[in-house]
């Protein structure tokens, strides 16, 4: 039984990093309907800069996590501002394909620095021995980025409904023409959302890169991965990302734990997500917490 | 009046079908004779060694797989993030004949054609399994179902024992009436095959869209609400432009086979999938011209690109692989820099001389 709750456990910690990942999709869709397929670079450059920041510039881990997220909001700010500005109202292939270029660049960019072909790994900062309740254990590492990622979508919850910012936002995706016509500048807050993304992003890549180590390959990976995550949940809903984040990250372990060397099965966890996503796609497109806005032909 | 049929200094029609002929005048027809000549005749002027006839030879594979990719971006409007994947299909229906009857059966090397087009049927198929989702999504769902069925199928491939797990299966040299096709001869003899069937398909496509069923996928891409109270039915046309992407893609993907004599997962990735989708960008979607120039355009930046960084990397540390950065870094860029200030691609370059000439020596 413990075995059991095991795989619960670590299916939690490894949703939680999903609906991270996820929030920062659903943020850019939510505002500008734009699909990011550069997410997953951006989560990659944000954990590597906060690793340049703890390790080679020496900075306590505390502050440069911080620090890492206010440079990527600027980093994802930028990007808005010089490459997706001038495509707004361009069709949406234009768009995609415009983030699927993008990801390129970054590769590239990351590729000229050690983090493309070398893994890192964080010092260890917190108690190295788990903490263990009755057989099931927890690393102090994941209990820590559960906990910060826990904190982060509620702020980012508390943003959306009571400040002004957030609900100006929410206003430019519910209606554009209307927000415009009340005085909020639509593309300033199109850059505001990339912004926020990044910074969700960046956590979410601090927070990877203290669990699993630095890899590239398996940090841009998660720009993909978060998709079935979206779709499952509703493309633009905040509460969709976090509760499919979480059951995509059990299906995953439990798709792991007892479906891979049974039958002849392996790798099953990777492919899941992608199976489900089909499903949903055919039965229930607009997700679980999704708008009911898809248009049939 | 008499009409000059070498030039046209405007447009002069007087019925529909005049404004559908594939050559509008006779100048028209001689440049693009005169084009293909080139492209018969130049291997046998300029022989190219194996290396750089491999690089000719893909690009014309990606020529027929960005044709397909044009049908149903191009052409019917519906994103495909998984053109890559039905390449494999193609691929893997000839390995697998390799597989089950050994790789040179009688099959594989004198009814290599008749496997072509089995490979472009395979294709199909998967094609219209995959666009059936279409019946029900539009634009961004869309293109993550056929995102998802591109992981799904790398994981298959990468998962079953029938297919090697991923690994390398080979196929046999062909034969031809003049006897087995030998290491020599093998990639220009494959020249000649693509570029016959790059012909062949291409007029295909450009007769197609004479008829009500290609005229169909531009309307259900311009509208299709207006093509479904025309008499259209949007969803099944969407599936129907899935699948013939699905066949250009699986023939592609058997010459592939045949070309490199096995079939790996590894030249089917996502990063394919995107490749095609950029070369159909670069080239122009929605036109047939721009699926020959966008794969040109993209293997030869790819070639100069190996070429700077084999050069640079003499004065570089070693330790840094210069190539594996710049080939992603100038690829974006390019797709990037299309999209930004030639969203019409290179078939718009070509348009413009076209339109310039046509009233030349006077300026509008």
């Amino acid at each position: 039984m413990s075995y059991f709750f095991q795989i619960v456990v670590s299916g939690i910690v490894v949703g939680s990093i999903y609906a991270l990942a996820a929030l920062g999709l659903v943020l850019i869709y939510k505002s500008s309907r734009v699909a990011n397929f550069a997410h997953g670079q951006i989560i990659a450059s944000g954990a590597f800069i906060t690793y340049a920041l703890t390790v080679w510039a020496a900075i306590p881990i505390y502050i440069s996590f911080f620090a890492s997220l206010i440079v990527t909001f600027f980093l994802a700010w930028s990007v808005e501002r010089i490459f997706l500005r001038r495509l707004i109202g361009e069709p949406i292939i234009s768009v995609i394909m415009v983030t699927i270029g993008l990801a390129s660049i970054i590769d590239g960019l990351i590729y000229l620095t050690p983090f493309g072909t070398k893994n890192f790994s964080f010092p260890q900062f917190l108690p190295s021995e788990p903490i263990a309740i009755a057989g099931v254990s927890i690393s102090w590492t994941q209990l820590v980025g559960v906990i910060i990622t826990t904190l982060l979508i509620g702020s980012f919850s508390w943003f959306f409904k009571k400040s002004t910012v957030g609900i100006s936002m929410r206003a430019v995706s519910d209606d554009q023409f209307a927000s415009m016509s009340v005085g909020i500048s639509v593309p300033s807050v199109f850059g505001l959302a990339w912004a926020t993304a990044g910074l969700s992003a960046a956590a979410a890549g601090g927070i990877i890169g203290n669990i699993t180590g630095l890899n590239f390959d398996t940090l841009h990976a998660f720009g993909i991965v978060v998709f079935p995550v979206v779709i499952l949940g509703g493309l633009d809903s905040i509460l969709g990302a976090v509760v499919a984040g979480i059951i995509m990250g059990l299906i995953q372990q439990f798709a792991g734990g007892y479906l891979d060397g049974n039958w002849g099965l392996n790798g099953t966890g990777e492919v899941l997500p992608y199976v489900i996503l089909l499903i949903i796609l055919l039965i229930k497109p607009h997700g679980l917490f999704g708008i009911h806005e898809i248009e049939r032909v | 009046m008499s009409v000059n049929r070498w030039l046209a200094t405007g447009n002069f029609f007087t019925a529909y079908q005049e404004e559908q002929r594939t050559f509008l005048t006779n100048l028209d027809r001689l440049i693009f004779s005169i084009f293909l000549l080139i492209l018969f005749m130049w291997p046998i002027f300029f022989p190219l060694n194996r290396t750089y006839m491999l690089v000719v030879d893909n690009i014309l594979v990606a020529v027929i797989a960005v044709l397909g990719l044009n049908l149903v971006t191009g052409f019917a409007g519906l994103i495909s993030i998984g053109h890559a994947a039905f390449v494999g299909v193609g691929a893997y229906t000839i390995a697998s004949f390799s597989r089950v009857l050994g790789d040179s059966h009688i099959l594989l090397t004198h009814f290599w054609p008749i496997l072509i087009l089995i490979g472009g049927f395979f294709g199909s198929i998967m094609g219209a399994i995959v666009g059936l989702p279409s019946l029900r999504l539009k634009h961004l769902y869309l293109a993550i179902a056929t995102l998802s069925f591109q992981m799904i199928f790398e994981w298959a491939i990468k998962f079953l024992t029938f297919f090697n797990q991923g690994q390398t299966i080979s196929v046999g040299r062909v034969m031809w009436f003049t006897g087995e096709i030998g290491r020599e001869n093998h990639y220009i003899f494959w020249y000649y095959v693509t570029l016959v069937l790059i012909i062949l398909l291409g007029f295909g496509i450009r007769n197609l869209f004479k008829t009500r069923y290609g005229r169909a996928l531009v309307a259900v891409r311009d509208n299709d609400r207006a093509a479904d109270a025309m008499g259209m039915h949007p969803g099944f046309t969407k599936v129907y432009a899935f699948a013939l992407s699905g066949f250009l893609a699986g023939v592609a993907g058997a010459v592939h086979a045949f070309l490199y004599k096995g079939a790996g997962i590894e030249s089917f990735t996502l990063h394919h999938s995107i490749t095609y989708l950029a070369m159909a960008i670069v080239g122009g979607l929605g036109t047939l011209n721009g699926s020959f120039w966008g794969p040109t355009a993209i293997q030869i930046l790819n070639l100069q690109v190996e070429k700077f960084s084999e050069y640079a990397s003499n004065y570089l540390p070693s330790a840094m692989n210069l190539a594996t950065a710049l080939r992603p870094f100038t690829f974006g860029l390019v797709i990037v820099l299309f999209l930004m200030f030639e969203p019409r691609g290179i078939a718009n370059w070509w348009r413009i001389a076209k339109s310039y000439t046509k009233t030349w020596p006077f300026r509008y």
